[in-house]
């Protein structure tokens, strides 16, 4: 690459004529991946991929195009792309690029790990057949190990526009994933987990296997309990994924569009009095944080729920001006071939002071759930249902029983956030279709289907 | 890269395998793609963009390494071919004379989104939105939005192979959100083909935004799902996608080479009765899931899965078929040059049989009526899935009773299979995008109106 990525929006920002705004971002990154069976490299992935996306504004309308041919020729080519495209958009009031930074944002401490580089291809591939080797060998019931993988990234990122904002900057990301099979007599368990982190060395290679064995080794032999009411537990991971079902209805944008259980309910109870929601777009170590949005605007943290009362909606620029607020930085990209659009940073519960165990003991008899089925069919943002499968296991008298499997949990989601009765100091970080903080969660009580 | 192509190709499958290797392969993909989106009755998004780039693959043994890069030059390609073959260090490998060849198969595109314009879209969409809240007062939203890509693909590989493939696909969508007195229900359609503008003739936006319409206002009177034991009638089209997450996965030869998926080794054995054929067919011409070739260059075919009840079949790639020594079945696709090829269904269909749709609602005394699933899940190692039911409706005494909301089928792949006890002859296609290992891919879902003897229903109604 012969011209830097902040050299390269800057060009595209220049390319704006007349009345025209432009904003370029731009992404250039090393990625690697390696999948192992067996004791042998399945597959090894290497690439730098980079592109542009560019949006126009001219006379309240946005136009956007992405590409990935950075020449000069291919630059002007999608500019032409993009400005044809504000032809057809709806003009509106509300759509405007960031303003200028009266400073540079504070860098995120620790998005980039210094010791990123100094891990070779080589120890990727030890660490992914380490991680295989570990899985298969922590228990005679596991079959086989479907799959073990490990995959990094070093990204820039670089933003330009003509308001006059200028930046860049740099995150790695690392993740490792196992998925065991566990097999006794006629009984077949299929169980994944992950770890993410800044760089190899911070995942923990013993703990994601140990905890994939676990979950399909514990499923054995599970059983339908009868149908009723009874307390559940959410292990960090289910909470983690209740938190991004709720989530993407907690934008100003999806309440503005009727697209929200939450709609017109600022100020009102929505949730167990002790039960604080934060989007926190600085947290440290979590995977969805950066120093600006992807409108450019400085990222921070929002309190959503404050107490049980719903304090704020999440903005982007435009459902912020749209609403007569400020944007709280929560635009966000799914690369360079996507616009901004609002969405939470990461998302998680402000925990109650209570460990996991204090959480099992007070809910005696209980299900502990650690494994929805069929999330994306049976949660519903818009209509507030939430109907899932689940496995896990009974607690009795606040320990861990037999396992369960084949139940569904079902309450509408305003009736599960008002039940949320502790949230546990075990936070972890979800990083599916955002990032989304789970923590063991007590809901008081929930209708079982069972048997 | 006309008339050097092929000595652009050659020369980097070369470089692929010049420290040694199997076999290698190039993929080059150069996609333009549009989309356009209204919402609140407006224009809301505009989005249109070039992604082009080549992947080089090279194969040792059981090890596939692979590179890409988005610099379509010679030096772009040899540096991802030199990335690819890193860490091998013997004598060079033959590369075959490349011969170029072009797919038997092509679906038609009668009119070019490319060339054709925005209007006649934006006409669509903006109808969509006038019927649909035509359908009643308790219409809140309308997005409705269309998509195309053209993806024009090169594959070459050190065997000889040298093919192209154009394919263009578009897909209208329509989401009708409606309330009435703080309830609240959603309703969502659809279509899409390999082929260019003339869906929206097909399917006109406002038909199918008006269905969508209608599904979420009849939703609003929607009561809790029963819980228990029940025949379950699948609707024509949607009902497919229990064949395809329950059935197609584990038909997938990656899974089934890993010993990871229900139907290992159980090739020849009986699942369902006679009325039971299930193909993946690559060829059925403009369907949503179709192409010349794969994306390893392997002609589109039609394979039967099973046949009158029988397990006879199975999908692979090059890789998994090699591994169990029999031919690709061209199933090998890959989200884009970014991506490894994997195994992955096309357009699956569980066949017509002669049973008359009306007479299977009447057949049943109490059950569930499965009008529209908002996706599942499947465990391919057990075959066991659970799916929620966003359109559904209460059978009693032959008669569709009224809507009921909550549901999820449970149950498990091979059940569903010796649970068929009547196909009818309205066959059905219903589009959808399907993931796997993070790549996502346009696959149909097909089926005609269906009987399941008994399925457990999860509800909330016990």
């Amino acid at each position: 690459m012969s011209r830097s990525l902040e050299e390269m929006a800057q060009d595209i920002v220049a390319r704006a004529s007349g009345t025209e705004q432009i904003e370029a971002w731009l992404s250039h990154s090393r990625d690697i991946e390696v999948k192992v069976y067996e004791g042998a490299v399945e597959s090894l992935s290497s690439a730098e991929p980079m592109g542009a996306g560019i949006r126009i504004l001219d006379r309240g309308k946005a136009g956007f195009a992405f590409t990935t041919d950075l020449t000069p020729a291919g630059l002007d080519e999608a500019v032409l792309i993009a400005r044809e495209a504000t032809e057809f958009v709806t003009p509106d009031e509300w759509t405007v690029l960031a303003p200028p930074w009266v400073s540079e944002p504070d860098d995120i401490e620790g998005l980039h790990s210094d010791r990123f580089d100094s891990v070779t291809p080589d120890d990727k591939v030890k660490f992914a057949i380490e991680l295989e080797r570990a899985a298969a060998g922590l228990d005679p019931r596991v079959r086989t190990v479907e799959e073990a993988g490990y995959s990094d990234s070093w990204t820039e990122v670089a933003l330009a526009s003509s308001t006059g904002i200028a930046g860049r900057y740099v995150r790695t990301d690392a993740w490792c994933h196992v998925v065991a099979i566990a097999t006794e007599g006629d009984d077949t368990e299929v169980a994944f987990d992950f770890a993410l982190g800044r760089d190899l060395r911070s995942l923990d290679l013993a703990e994601v296997a140990s905890s994939a064995v676990s979950k399909a080794v514990g499923v054995l032999g599970a059983r339908k309990i009868p149908s009723g009411r009874m307390p559940i537990v959410l292990d960090p991971y289910t909470a983690g994924q209740f938190l991004g079902v709720i989530g993407s209805a907690l934008t100003g944008e999806a309440v503005q569009k009727g697209r929200s259980l939450f709609a017109g309910k600022l100020g009102r109870e929505v949730a167990a009095s002790g039960i604080t929601l934060i989007d926190d777009g600085r947290a440290l170590d979590a995977p969805g944080s950066a120093p600006w949005d992807a409108e450019g605007v400085p990222t921070k943290a929002t309190t959503v729920i404050d107490g049980g009362v719903l304090s704020s909606y999440l903005y982007d620029l435009r459902s912020a001006a749209r609403d007569d607020v400020g944007s709280t930085g929560n635009a966000s990209r799914a690369g360079f071939k996507s616009g901004p659009h609002p969405a939470p940073t990461n998302m998680y519960l402000r925990p109650t002071g209570e460990s996991k165990a204090e959480i099992l003991e007070r809910a005696g008899d209980a299900f502990l759930v650690q494994n929805f089925h069929g999330v994306h069919s049976g949660a519903n943002a818009i209509t507030g249902d939430f109907s899932v499968g689940a496995t896990g296991r009974l607690i009795r008298g606040g320990v861990e029983d037999a396992p369960v499997k084949e139940v569904t949990i079902a309450a509408p989601m305003l009736d599960i956030l008002s039940r949320i009765a502790a949230v546990g100091d075990d936070l972890r970080w979800l990083p599916f279709g955002g990032s989304f903080g789970g923590a063991t969660f007590l809901i008081e009580e929930m209708t079982v289907a069972g048997s | 890269m006309d008339q050097t192509e092929e000595e652009l190709l050659s020369r980097t499958l070369e470089v692929a395998l010049a420290r040694g290797g199997d076999w290698a392969e190039v993929f080059v993909e150069r996609r333009r793609s549009s989309g356009v989106r209204l919402e609140d009755g407006r224009i809301e998004d505009v989005v249109a963009g070039r992604d082009s780039g080549a992947g080089v693959r090279v194969i040792v043994g059981d090890r596939a390494s692979y590179a890409y890069t988005n610099v379509l030059t010679q030096e772009g390609l040899a540096a991802a071919a030199e990335a690819a073959r890193a860490g091998l260090d013997g004598d060079g490998s033959p590369v075959a004379a490349l011969v170029k060849d072009i797919p038997e198969i092509t679906h038609p595109v009668e009119i070019d989104p490319a060339t054709a314009g925005l209007g006649t879209v934006i006409e669509g969409l903006v109808a969509a939105d006038a019927i649909a809240r035509e359908a009643g007062p308790e219409v809140r939203q309308v997005v409705a939005s269309f998509t195309d890509v053209n993806q024009q693909i090169v594959i070459a590989n050190s065997d000889g192979t040298f093919v192209t493939d154009d394919r263009t696909r578009v897909r209208f969508a329509a989401h009708v959100v409606a309330e009435r007195d703080g309830t609240i229900s959603t309703g969502f359609d659809a279509p899409g083909h390999t082929g260019g503008l003339e869906l929206l003739t097909r399917f006109p936006p406002g038909e199918i935004a008006a269905r969508a319409a209608s599904k979420a206002i009849a939703m609003l009177d929607a009561r809790p799902c029963p819980a228990g034991g029940f025949p379950v009638v699948l609707a024509p089209g949607t009902g497919g996608v229990l064949i395809h997450e329950a059935c197609g996965h584990g038909l997938e030869a990656d899974t089934l080479v890993k010993d990871a998926s229900v139907y290992s080794n159980r090739q020849g054995e009986r699942f369902g009765s006679e009325i039971v054929t299930i193909v993946d067919d690559a060829t059925d011409i403009g369907a949503w899931g179709s192409f010349g070739v794969d994306d390893e260059g392997v002609p589109a075919q039609r394979t039967v899965l099973f046949d009158r009840g029988i397990l006879v079949g199975h999908m692979s790639d090059r890789r998994s078929a090699a591994k169990i020594g029999h031919p690709p079945t061209g199933n090998g696709r890959r989200q884009s040059y970014a991506h490894l090829p994997i195994v992955r269904m096309t357009n699956t269909y569980l066949l017509s049989g002669p049973d008359d749709p009306a007479e299977i609602i009447r057949s049943v005394v109490k059950g569930v009526y499965a009008g529209t699933f908002a996706g599942g899940e499947v465990n391919p190692a057990t075959g066991n899935f659970v799916f929620g039911m966003s359109e559904a409706y209460w059978i009693e005494n032959g008669q569709i009773a009224y809507p009921i909301k909550g549901g999820t089928l449970i149950g498990n792949g091979p059940e569903v299979l010796g649970a068929i006890d009547a196909v009818a002859s309205d066959f059905g296609r219903k589009e959808g995008v399907c993931g796997k290992d993070g790549q996502h891919a346009p696959v149909t879902n097909g089926m005609a109106t269906v009987l399941l003897r008994q399925m457990t229903v999860g509800g909330t109604e016990t």
